[in-house]
């Protein structure tokens, strides 16, 4: 970690030129300003780039203006031998149990590494996924919490129409009072109108009939007995001569 | 006879179907139902009524003077208006239901205002996966962990977990 540091130092003091992305981490400046920032940036989601599992990136850029790409391989391969023909380390039986319990925990690492971050990964993703669904039921309902009011403030605002409502019908009662009452005032003076003509027209017919029956009395009250006979007679000799005519005809 | 209109007021029974909330439908319907019970015995009446042939009852008539009378008296009549009871009660109601309405609206708006409130928290939140536990407690206080009540891992009782 510390050696990661150092490189990246190195490399602003250099002022450094763009060496590619291999540069561009994420270079988090430690409290280096007065202010802290918060909240707090995130971690980066990877750690530095390694080579060989150990290596930073960061050595091997370093190295490469000066020596290419083999330059740190070289320094490598130039240091261990330089311990191993100096003696500054020593090949002893910790040697080979290094060397065998690495070797069992590199691949150890390797075939099981990727499923376990992968469980955990799971485990964290749940915790998260339940925090956001608690997020966002709490944001819909809200929202439909807002609009609901909103909504109801707009009904608030008919009330207007409900007393435009009340008020029509009051008028309308009123006019149609109104008018029932100008018709029923129409309607009794023509009936007592029509009542006069009415009572009128019996007079006239009661005379009429009256004067009739009268006349009718007087006219057959005075047919005397003498006057019917020769009435009779006379319709009897009609009644021959017609007879005789008709008897001729047949 | 003059007839004075009120003007009515040509009333959208659709909108005004549209602001009533479903639990005053029914007084709705009946409101509905009264008005155009109203205004269709209102539009049966004609506005003014047949007029009176003076002249055919005159020469119908034997009784002299009585038509002539009768018109005098029927031109000179004024109908009395009917006299209007309900308004000033409706207006009176009116004034209290926009007080009311004024007083809903305003706690409404309160309302709203924390609504709007706590949803602008939940905009500005940081995103979960960048959170702290600090963090969490900040924004969700009810999350904190009660160290002085629990002393003790994990801080709440068994059941709670």
């Amino acid at each position: 970690m510390l050696s990661r540091l150092v490189f990246v130092s190195a490399n602003a003091l250099k002022g450094s030129g763009p060496l590619g992305a291999g540069l561009v981490q994420a270079s988090r400046s430690l409290h280096t300003s007065s202010q802290n920032l918060a909240p707090v940036p995130p971690l980066p989601e990877k750690g530095g780039k390694v080579r060989h599992g150990i290596f930073p990136e960061e050595l091997f850029q370093l190295l490469y203006p000066k020596t290419g790409v083999t330059g740190p391989y070289m320094l490598g391969t130039g240091l261990l031998i330089y311990m191993l023909s100096k003696e500054i380390y020593v090949i002893n039986h910790e040697t080979f149990a290094a060397l065998s319990i690495g070797s069992v925990i590199v691949y150890g690492v390797k075939k099981f590494g990727p499923s376990v971050a992968a469980f955990a990964d799971k485990l964290n993703e749940e915790k998260v996924a339940k925090a956001q669904e608690v997020k966002d039921a709490a944001l819909a309902s809200l929202t439909q919490a807002v609009e609901q009011e909103k909504k109801e403030q707009w009904r608030a605002e008919g009330r207007t129409l409900l007393f435009d409502a009340k008020k029509n019908n009051v008028a309308m009662l009123l006019e149609t009072n109104y008018r029932e009452r100008l018709h029923m005032v129409t309607n009794e003076v023509k009936r007592r109108l029509d009542y006069q003509i009415a009572l009128q027209d019996l007079h006239r017919r009661m005379e009429q009939e009256h004067m009739i029956n009268w006349v009718e009395k007087s006219v057959i009250g005075s047919i005397t007995p003498q006057q019917e006979k020769e009435s009779i007679a006379k319709c009897i000799s009609d009644l021959k001569v017609l007879a005789k005519s008709t008897k001729a005809t047949v | 006879m003059a007839g004075r209109r009120v003007a009515l007021k040509a009333i959208d029974w659709l909108a005004f179907a549209e602001r009533v909330p479903p639990n005053q439908r029914g007084m709705f319907n009946a409101l509905k139902t009264r008005s155009d019970a109203i205004a269709a015995k209102l539009a049966s009446l004609p506005e003014a009524p047949a007029a009176i042939d003076w002249s055919f009852y005159r020469g119908a008539v034997a009784k002299a003077g009585m038509v002539d009378e009768f018109e005098k008296k029927f031109k000179a009549l004024q109908i009395p208006e009917p006299v209007d009871t309900q308004t000033s009660a409706i207006n009176a109601q009116e004034a209290e239901a926009d007080k009311s309405a004024t007083a809903y609206i305003e706690g409404s708006k309160a309302r709203i205002a924390e609504y709007e409130k706590q949803l602008e928290k939940f905009h500005n939140m940081i995103p979960f996966d960048q959170m702290t536990i600090e963090d969490l407690n900040d924004t969700f206080p009810e999350t904190k962990l009660d160290k002085v009540k629990h002393p003790y891992w994990p801080h709440k009782p068994i059941a709670e977990l």
